[in-house]
């Protein structure tokens, strides 16, 4: 097992009261496999990404549990440890490629910091030949002329292939995907999930993938752990999700999509009714 | 009956990269042709860049084409006096895509509801205030909000705001500029839905712009895609999905994800 995340509890503090925002959260990912956590906005999947990455800052705090990678507890490692992991062995892409890049860097600048961080060994030659390599990887067109350019240049597909680029520069066991595709359209969008699986075949990478959009989940997870309040409602392979959803929320998210050929034209969608605590089930995890 | 008919509308922006350059010209929506009913959900979708939200401004008359016609009812929009805009306004809303940024945020709910009554008529604020808490109510807003601000609502109700703000003069067209795309699945089930009993209340006419073509199949009855500034296929919604012509539709629908297992 790559990572074992184990009774993950995550509060956020405001004065006297303490907002649980990630509740006794478990689950596994294998070498080589995708996992995709979905849920609403607030449903906690984000920073449940957070707390693995260990960026989870003041107010919040990551109170109890564990994160377990390759044999060691993240959580107790402190922070010298982990930087050497983050960006190196556990690396992430953000939602938005508009802000997560630096507008007064280079593409090529921002690229190679990763690898004068993580793999001081190389020189600058060595260094520049890594950087063209992942940019062709990720299939950006012209690298040598992208590599002098500004984010700005760069369309939204673009600019997440050199967020992807960046993240798997150093070759790391785990990516984790915090809605990498949400702000594109839809052919980028397939572009991207494609690319994401190449490189998952081709580097044998674990992806832990963060989404709202279960048609995006139905592509590309192995498993399938469903969020709801700071809960983990449902946890299922994508086969047994989707065939045989248990939880009522989970029946209520995927009959809430309009989906061609499924639903009659025009009738009205079944929705996550705001007024039932679904918590009150039983979580279905298999 | 035709409700919109638009002719060989143009926009085209000129872009200076510095003040002596010779301008390069842009053209956003480059010669488009098509023709919206009464009471009929007609779908403009594409990628970003493709023209859809400036085909949307130029119908509200928020830009000017730079060349082209736009009728509507059989009048023609761009020739225009002020005074007939301000009629034509009142026939034609518009929701916005994101609910954060189209709602002032130092306004109370009921008074941005209550904006186009007092700009557009000479109601009592008895009768303004009855108005708005009866839209209010249609589209599932409580009573109780109505002294409240933006930021105490959640995505989906500040939405249901900006739909009740539409809907208040009684409009006959509803410009819909990707009205759930910031949404959550969830809410965005909900909100679709309000859309279509709304419109068979009031018996409204939607122009749909947007990207998701499971949204979009779900409910148009007429679908116009368009591709750099183009229409390349403009037809009803089985004939677009069972059968596409051009390449760009079938590119653009083979890369929705779907469920199958």
């Amino acid at each position: 097992m790559l990572l074992e995340v184990k009774n993950l509890l995550t509060c956020f503090h405001a004065d006297e009261y303490v907002n649980k925002a990630v509740n006794d959260v478990s689950f596994e990912i294998e070498e080589g496999k995708t996992v995709c956590i979905v849920g609403e906005s607030g449903s906690g999947k984000s920073i449940t990404s957070l707390s693995i990455m260990g960026l989870i800052e003041k107010p919040g705090i990551v109170e109890a549990g564990e994160i377990i990678f390759e044999g060691t507890d993240l959580l107790k490692s402190g922070p010298a440890h982990m930087r050497t992991i983050r960006g190196d062995k556990i690396a992430m892409i953000f939602q938005e490629p508009m802000t997560s890049l630096n507008p007064v860097y280079t593409v090529g600048y921002q690229l190679d910091e990763v690898l004068r961080l993580h793999q001081s060994h190389l020189n600058k030659k060595e260094r520049y030949a890594k950087v063209i390599d992942a940019l062709e990887l990720v299939g950006m067109p012209y690298p040598e002329e992208k590599y002098r350019e500004y984010p700005f240049k760069l369309s939204g597909g673009q600019r997440q292939r050199v967020m992807i680029a960046m993240a798997m520069a150093c070759e790391p066991k785990l990516l984790i995907a915090d809605e990498p595709t949400t702000a594109l359209d839809v052919t980028i969008q397939a572009q991207v999930l494609d690319l994401m699986r190449k490189l998952q075949k081709e580097k044998g990478t674990s992806i832990l993938f963060i989404t709202h959009d279960l048609g995006v989940v139905a592509q590309m997870a192995d498993e399938v752990v469903v969020m709801y309040r700071g809960h983990i409602v449902e946890k299922a392979s994508a086969k047994e999700l989707f065939k045989d959803p248990r939880h009522p929320y989970t029946k209520a998210l995927l009959h809430s999509i309009p989906s061609p050929g499924k639903n009659k034209r025009k009738s009205r969608l079944a929705t996550v009714d705001e007024n039932i605590d679904y918590l009150q089930f039983p979580k279905e995890i298999r | 009956m035709n409700l919109f008919e638009i002719k060989n509308l143009k926009k085209h922006y000129e872009i200076k990269k510095c003040f002596f350059a010779k301008p390069t010209i842009v053209k956003a929506v480059n010669d488009i042709s098509f023709n919206v009913k009464k009471g009929e959900i007609h779908s403009i979708v594409g990628e970003s860049g493709c023209g859809k939200s400036t085909t949307a401004k130029l119908l509200m008359t928020i830009e000017k084409p730079t060349e082209g016609e736009i009728f509507f009812q059989g009048k023609d929009i761009t020739k225009f006096t002020p005074e007939e805009l301000k009629e034509y306004r009142k026939k034609v809303q518009i929701i916005f895509q994101d609910p954060y940024s189209s709602l002032n945020p130092r306004w109370k709910v009921g008074k941005i509801i209550a904006e186009p009554l007092l700009l557009n008529t000479d109601l009592s604020n008895k009768e303004i205030k009855d108005k708005v808490y009866a839209i209010m109510k249609k589209v599932g807003l409580n009573d109780e909000w109505y002294d409240r601000y933006p930021h105490q609502f959640s995505g989906g109700q500040r939405q249901r705001i900006g739909i009740a703000r539409a809907l208040i003069l009684n409009p006959e067209v509803i410009i819909c500029d990707e009205p759930v795309s910031a949404l959550d699945v969830s809410i965005q089930a909900q909100v679709l839905n309000l859309l279509l009993d709304l419109q068979e209340e009031f018996n409204l006419t939607y122009v749909f712009i947007s990207h998701d073509l499971g949204v979009v199949e779900h409910i148009s009855d007429i679908i116009t895609v368009m591709y750099f500034g183009d229409i390349v296929e403009s037809n009803d919604v089985d004939s677009i999905f069972a059968n596409p012509q051009h390449d760009y539709t079938k590119k653009l629908l083979s890369a929705i994800p779907v469920i199958n297992f």
